[in-house]
């Protein structure tokens, strides 16, 4: 330790101080004697952009919910509205799909699950608002769940993606598979070739699922939903 | 491919997830001094063997649908010199990284941890670990003693929760654990202190200030020697925690005087649990009392009176009877079936409000991990060492090690009007005083620019 005659001391404070400090760090007074080796480091100021981007990606999502809300004021009848409709809708849509492909780009099998039900639950929107015509029970809904189904499959094999980090989701693609065979025995759809081949694809994939990686899956479903 | 392990949290590391804000982080930062400058490339071997002997060490939090919890993983640590604020951020729950650091700048290695994954106690054992282990390498010297003291006991028993084991009920056919200091006639006098009181929700003093420009902790390091304040407090017959809350109760009433404020000062103490019920568990296992003086109430107010007081509170409350008793009833409250069962996002909501609530009682925190003995061979090499937590009020930690203690205070505030008054109070006592701060303000930075 350096003598204490030689050390950086305030003269108000009576205290010593350590490092090249100018001024005393508890009072501001001019400190006498020599200045010693700093023990911590000058870091400089770090501004996080974070918190910018949270707040702008709440205000998205508060935006996009509230366009879809308002169409509800608008009937599908009024022949002023439809490309305005389609226009906004689509916009809206892609930004919330935008979002979530970002927000949940560390784990693409998740990320997948989300963009389905987001996709689903859009278009059956969309589909409802625009006179209820069926296309998205029928077509769009059993073709995103069997293509998700398929693209997780593939995807976590490219990517070599940790077991315990995709099994749950591919379980959950696999699942909703299964959603648009519900609407077919609802008798909600008019062409059932789609939701049967995504009913196949998916109970294939789950017994498959059920078969190679069960413990795996029931391990992952263990630690996740502890109570 | 075999399956990850994972534990769940701890009663007292939940609401550290809950309670964290971009100010207060809920990471600590336990320090040692070497004698010489650090070598990057020794530390790093020293840390990646001490690393693979603690298991805990190597967790990653996740999140559940009902709970977080800790999860094995494949990640090594990377020793790096120190170019962060001091306890910067260590989970984000967008990334999957280990819960702690090691860094080191001139003399010092730093250990930092995320609060959820450990306490001051178990870190000072790994930091005890990588020390033991660096000198090995550094200095052949006390190389073959030091392996001796190595905490490899530990290695079986690092996930244990303490918590579970000792205060959670379990079935009628499995024995819990039982403290040594119980016997069959304590068992009735459990039921004693059922004096449950409201003070955590009255409204105590609490300092505002002007926050760091980017949210670092502010830290000030007070280095003293240990032998005038045990001396101190002895005269008061008091322990030194004690004695030093008193004076920060008296330095903060010294730099500003509330006006029309609570006069309550409260002062929250966490207790290290591991001295009533035996655990060699690095993970979480301490509990909180909370103590408290109102100035102006009629008796007093002079440092020594103040301390006795707190003295009298303390001994009450944190007897191991007392403490079972507050923890047996979280562990009750986390085990309740309309708790579990609530999705975690809520959870945390509902901590958030009851730290919140807590908080208003208090009006300073206060913890000391007291005299460290390091083992024999590499006590030479270590000068000082030091602990602090990033803080949402003022604090201080203190920790003493070769006959000096150092008290590091920390704050969300710039200001520092409270530590010239501890300090000048210390200084009117006789005690010699050096002040150590890392710079926090554009000023305090652009000082250095300047001189470079």
């Amino acid at each position: 330790m350096t003598p204490n005659s030689q050390r950086n001391t305030c003269p108000s404070c009576s205290i010593h101080v350590e490092g090249d400090w100018v001024q005393c760090p508890l009072c501001c007074t001019d400190l006498t004697g020599p200045a010693t080796v700093n023990p911590f480091p000058a870091v400089p100021l770090s501004f996080s952009r974070k918190k910018v981007f949270q707040v702008l990606v709440w205000t998205s999502f508060l935006l996009i919910f509230a366009s879809l809300i308002v169409q509800l004021l608008f009937t599908h009848r009024d022949p002023q509205l439809g490309i305005w409709r389609i226009i906004w809708l689509g916009l809206a849509t892609m930004w919330l799909v935008v979002l979530m492909a970002i927000r949940k780009r560390h784990n693409v099998a998740k990320g997948t699950v989300y963009l389905v039900a987001i996709i689903g639950l859009l278009c059956t929107y969309w589909d409802y608002l625009t006179g209820w015509h069926g296309w998205s029970l029928t077509y769009v809904v059993p073709i995103v769940c069997g293509a998700a189904i398929l693209a997780v499959l593939i995807s976590v094999r490219l990517m070599r993606m940790p077991v315990g980090d995709h099994i749950v989701y591919s379980g959950l693609t696999a699942l909703m598979g299964t959603v648009p065979v519900v609407f077919w025995l609802l008798n909600w759809v008019y062409e059932p070739l789609p939701s049967t081949i995504c009913g196949l694809l998916s109970v294939v994939t789950l017994v498959l699922l059920q078969l190679s990686r069960g413990s795996y899956v029931r391990h992952e479903l263990a630690k996740r939903l502890h109570l | 491919m075999t399956h990850q392990p994972w534990e769940r949290l701890d009663n007292a590391s939940n609401i550290f997830l809950a309670a964290r804000t971009d100010s207060d982080p809920k990471v600590f930062r336990v320090t040692a001094e070497l004698k010489h400058n650090v070598d990057q490339a020794i530390l790093q071997q020293a840390v990646d063997e001490v690393y693979d002997r603690y298991p805990l060490y190597h967790a990653v939090l996740r999140r559940g649908v009902f709970w977080h919890y800790l999860q094995d993983s494949t990640l090594r640590p990377e020793v790096t010199t120190e170019q962060l604020p001091t306890c910067a951020p260590i989970y984000d729950s967008g990334r999957r990284t280990l819960l702690f650091r090691v860094t080191h700048y001139r003399q010092r290695i730093n250990l930092e941890v995320f609060h959820a994954l450990s306490d001051g106690t178990g870190a000072l054992w790994f930091l005890t670990d990588v020390i033991a282990a660096y000198l090995q390498r550094h200095d052949p010297q006390p190389a073959e003693a030091s392996t001796e003291n190595q905490q490899t006991s530990l290695i079986q028993e690092l996930t244990r929760d303490s918590f579970a084991e000792y205060f959670r009920p379990k079935h009628p056919s499995k024995k819990r654990a039982r403290p040594p200091w119980k016997t069959d006639t304590t068992e009735t006098d459990l039921r004693q202190p059922k004096t449950r009181k409201t003070t955590y929700f009255k409204g105590a003093y609490r300092i505002k200030g002007t926050r760091t420009p980017d949210h670092r902790t502010r830290l000030i390091e007070l280095t003293v020697p240990a032998k005038p304040i045990l001396a101190l407090a002895h005269g008061e017959s008091v322990s030194p925690t004690i004695y030093l809350t008193a004076m920060f109760f008296e330095a903060l009433r010294t730099a500003a005087q509330p006006v029309g404020q609570s006069m309550t000062y409260g002062a929250s103490i966490p207790v290290n649990l591991r001295q009533f019920f035996p655990s060699t568990s690095a993970r979480n296992f301490f509990a909180t009392v909370r103590i408290e003086h109102t100035y102006g109430s009629g008796d007093n107010d002079g440092v020594g009176c103040v301390a006795r007081h707190l003295e009298q509170q303390f001994r009450t409350k944190a007897t191991p009877e007392a403490l079972e008793t507050k923890l047996r009833r979280f562990s009750r409250f986390e085990r309740m079936v309309a708790v579990r069962v609530v999705p975690r996002q809520i959870k945390d909501v509902l901590l958030r409000w009851i730290n919140w609530g807590n908080n208003r009682g208090l009006t300073v925190a206060v913890s000391n991990l007291g005299r460290v003995n390091l083992p024999d061979p590499i006590e030479p090499f270590v000068h000082r060492m030091a602990f602090h937590v990033t803080a949402v009020r003022p604090q201080f930690c203190v920790m003493t090690h070769a006959g000096m203690m150092t008290i590091s205070f920390t704050s969300p505030y710039v200001e520092t009007d409270h530590v010239r008054e501890f300090a000048r109070h210390l200084r009117s006592l006789g005690v010699p005083v050096s002040v150590a701060a890392p710079r926090v303000t554009e000023e305090h930075l652009a000082s250095v620019d300047e001189a470079q």
